[in-house]
């Protein structure tokens, strides 16, 4: 088993593009660490270095205890399941999951042995004499996997490997990925765009934007003390209120937008902040309405079932949103008062966007 | 009796009047120019095949042999030795055409500085007229020839006359018209290739890297067989043409020496045109129409067979 070290990761291309900035990143052994940011912020990149079809530009990097930068792909010890799949096309399913037994010229015996057996595991016994072509979205997706664990790598990179898949089968693989990260107990690195996959399968996640590493957490840590405004707009669903303004102390702390103005206890404002022009970000779930606050004029309402979005302004075309109960109910045009839970305010500065704490 | 007449005007009338005979009237065009240029040489040159009419003599003065001609044709000893050696042309050309057209395709597929260039180059040849081509080799090869000039210093050292007349020996003249082929065609091979190459996904590449693949296994087990198509394309293509050599012949050595580089093309252009045996040529070419008919068609049926079963993985 193996855990893998990244020290000052760069990756240029050319002299002006740099994709990756420097990463420093520890994954330990057996770890599922999810690399999520939107596109071209540097993880795939990330990706492609520890697997070896980059050469980073400098930095170290160690899986175990090796230095693996010269080592050619095949030689670091790690299994990859790619975006599209890449499953040979001309092979049946039984030599697309042998392959990487054949290069290593394992006699024909334990080939089938061992094929069945990961057929077993992943369910595709009935798919072995098939080509890749003829096999559903999902049974593609099981084959490319048998075909990276077959050799039992310690390390199993994935590159937006449920990308191809549809919604529904998309969250059935989810968890089918993560009882297979149990099973195996081999290190994961797993690069996504989607922080609902992000925060779902994730033992730590690591957020990127334009090369640079943003922070580096728990999945409810990233969610509960988002470093940043891009890591704290990134995650969660809807996306977090941020609301430009600034905060004053006039007495008690006071946040003052140019649509209305809160006060707050002293202890729910960071210091830091008094005086400043500040983003203040609120996620959906820590807004509440009542008979409280300031006033506001509901706009639109999204019923998800078990509770209900409600969008809402005060006076302004800039919609707010919070997420209410259920059997609550709202409709446009209604008069209400909102508040937010002293816990859950991030202030962002607003030139650097760095938390304020 | 007239009511059926009337009857079938009113539906003549009718059948034009649909909207569909808009859509039949370019086939009439296409029929009519089928007709013309292909449908009624050909019954005329099974019509000839038929008599017994030299050129010399008056058309009036022809008359009607059957299949003699036929027969005549398949016991000739020089039109078996002239297809036998087409084929032995076409094949030891296609084949070399292969091999390097490959091999370039190999090395220009990657990007480099200047692989447009590269490739550019190489497309030349495939762009000369075939006369032209011909006439550059046949200047190439001639005894106070550029070939002699850069072998010199080996025949001088080895005491041998460097104006060798290479056109005039069997063997270095079919291997010189060979060459001349292999150097026009190359190009077309190395294009077909290129894009066969460039075809490749480059994930499949990464992927069998990540197994442990070596590059020889990656081109054996990878490679190779998703360009099977492709080279498949470039044999049928490649051996159609091939099969038709005749300007190389005519250019650099006339068919010598002797009949050593005759073709199966030059052998019935000489029957026709030098030997004014018109109904004899006119045999010959239906056969070889059905020969290489048969040939032709056989590749295509492989081509569409492969085609077939690319496509039948895709769809389902």
């Amino acid at each position: 088993m193996a855990s893998i070290t990244l020290q000052n990761l760069v990756k240029k291309f050319g002299e002006t593009v740099t994709a990756v900035a420097g990463v420093d990143l520890d994954v330990s052994d057996g770890e599922f660490m999810v690399v999520v940011g939107p596109s071209g912020c540097g993880k795939t990149t990330t990706l492609n270095m520890i697997s070896g079809f980059e050469e980073p530009t400098s930095g170290t990097m160690l899986i175990g205890d090796r230095v693996v930068n010269h080592l050619e792909p095949g030689d670091r010890g790690l299994g990859m399941v790619f975006q599209d799949l890449a499953l040979f096309p001309h092979m049946t399913v039984f030599e697309n999951i042998a392959f990487g037994l054949r290069v290593d010229k394992i006699v024909d015996t334990e080939v089938k042995e061992r094929v069945s057996k990961v057929a077993t595991t992943m369910k595709i016994s009935h798919l072995l004499s098939k080509k890749p072509a003829q096999c559903s979205g999902g049974e593609a997706q099981r084959v490319a996997l048998a075909r990276t664990i077959i050799t039992q790598p310690q390390v199993l990179l994935m590159d937006e490997p449920l990308s191809s898949l549809d919604a529904k089968l998309r969250i059935e693989m989810r968890t089918e990925l993560k009882r297979l990260h149990e099973e195996l107990k081999s290190t994961f690195v797993y690069v996504t765009h989607d922080q609902a996959e992000a925060m779902t399968m994730a033992d730590r996640i690591m957020v990127m934007d334009r090369g640079y590493v943003q922070q580096i957490d728990t999945p409810l840590g990233i969610y509960r003390k988002p470093t940043n405004q891009f890591v704290g707009t990134f995650f969660g669903q809807p996306t977090m209120n941020i609301i430009p303004g600034r905060v004053e102390n006039g007495g008690s702390p006071k946040f003052v937008s140019e649509h209305f103005e809160m006060s707050f206890a002293a202890d729910a404002i960071p210091g830091s902040s008094i005086g400043k022009e500040i983003n203040l970000g609120v996620r959906s779930e820590n807004v509440s309405i009542g008979d409280e606050g300031a006033a506001a004029e509901v706009r639109l309402i999204e019923p998800l079932g078990d509770e209900t979005l409600v969008f809402f302004s005060c006076g302004n075309e800039e919609f707010l949103v919070a997420k209410v109960d259920a059997e609550r109910e709202f409709s446009p045009g209604n008069q209400i008062r909102f508040g937010f839970l002293p816990g859950g305010m991030h202030f962002f500065d607003v030139e650097s966007g760095v938390r304020l704490e | 009796m007239a009511q059926a007449t009337i009857k079938e005007r009113k539906s003549l009338s009718a059948w034009l009047a649909q909207e569909k005979v808009f859509r039949l009237i370019p086939f009439i065009m296409v029929e009519a120019t089928f007709l013309l240029l292909l449908a009624i040489p050909f019954i005329l040159t099974i019509y000839i095949s038929l008599l017994k009419w030299r050129a010399n003599r008056p058309f009036e003065q022809a008359y009607f042999h059957g299949l003699l001609n036929y027969v005549r044709v398949l016991t000739t000893e020089d039109f078996w030795w002239a297809l036998g050696r087409t084929f032995y042309f076409a094949g030891t050309a296609v084949m070399l055409e292969l091999l390097f057209g490959f091999l370039l395709a190999m090395l220009a597929y990657k990007q480099f500085r200047g692989r447009r260039i590269y490739i550019t180059i190489f497309l030349v040849p495939m762009m000369v007229v075939p006369v032209v081509g011909g006439y550059n080799f046949s200047m190439i090869y001639i005894d106070s020839g550029p070939l002699n000039q850069i072998l010199s210093p080996i025949t001088e050292a080895m005491g041998v006359n460097p104006r060798i007349r290479w056109l005039s020996h069997p063997i270095a003249a079919q291997w010189a018209i060979i060459l001349a082929d292999v150097w026009q065609w190359t190009s077309l091979t190395f294009l077909i290739f290129l894009s066969g190459f460039a075809a490749l996904p480059q994930q499949l590449t990464n992927a069998a890297r990540v197994l442990g693949a070596s590059r020889w296994q990656i081109f054996w087990k990878v490679h190779f067989p998703l360009l099977k198509p492709a080279i498949m394309i470039a044999v049928i293509i490649r051996s159609m043409e091939a099969l038709k050599l005749f300007d190389l012949s005519v250019l650099l050595t006339f068919g010598g020496p002797g009949t050593s580089t005759e073709t199966i093309a030059f052998f019935l252009w000489r029957q026709v045109w030098q030997f004014n045996k018109y109904s004899f040529g006119a045999a010959a070419s239906i056969l070889l129409l059905f020969m290489f008919g048969t040939l032709i068609f056989y590749g295509i049926y492989l081509l569409v067979r492969e085609r077939d079963i690319v496509e039948e993985e895709r769809m389902e």
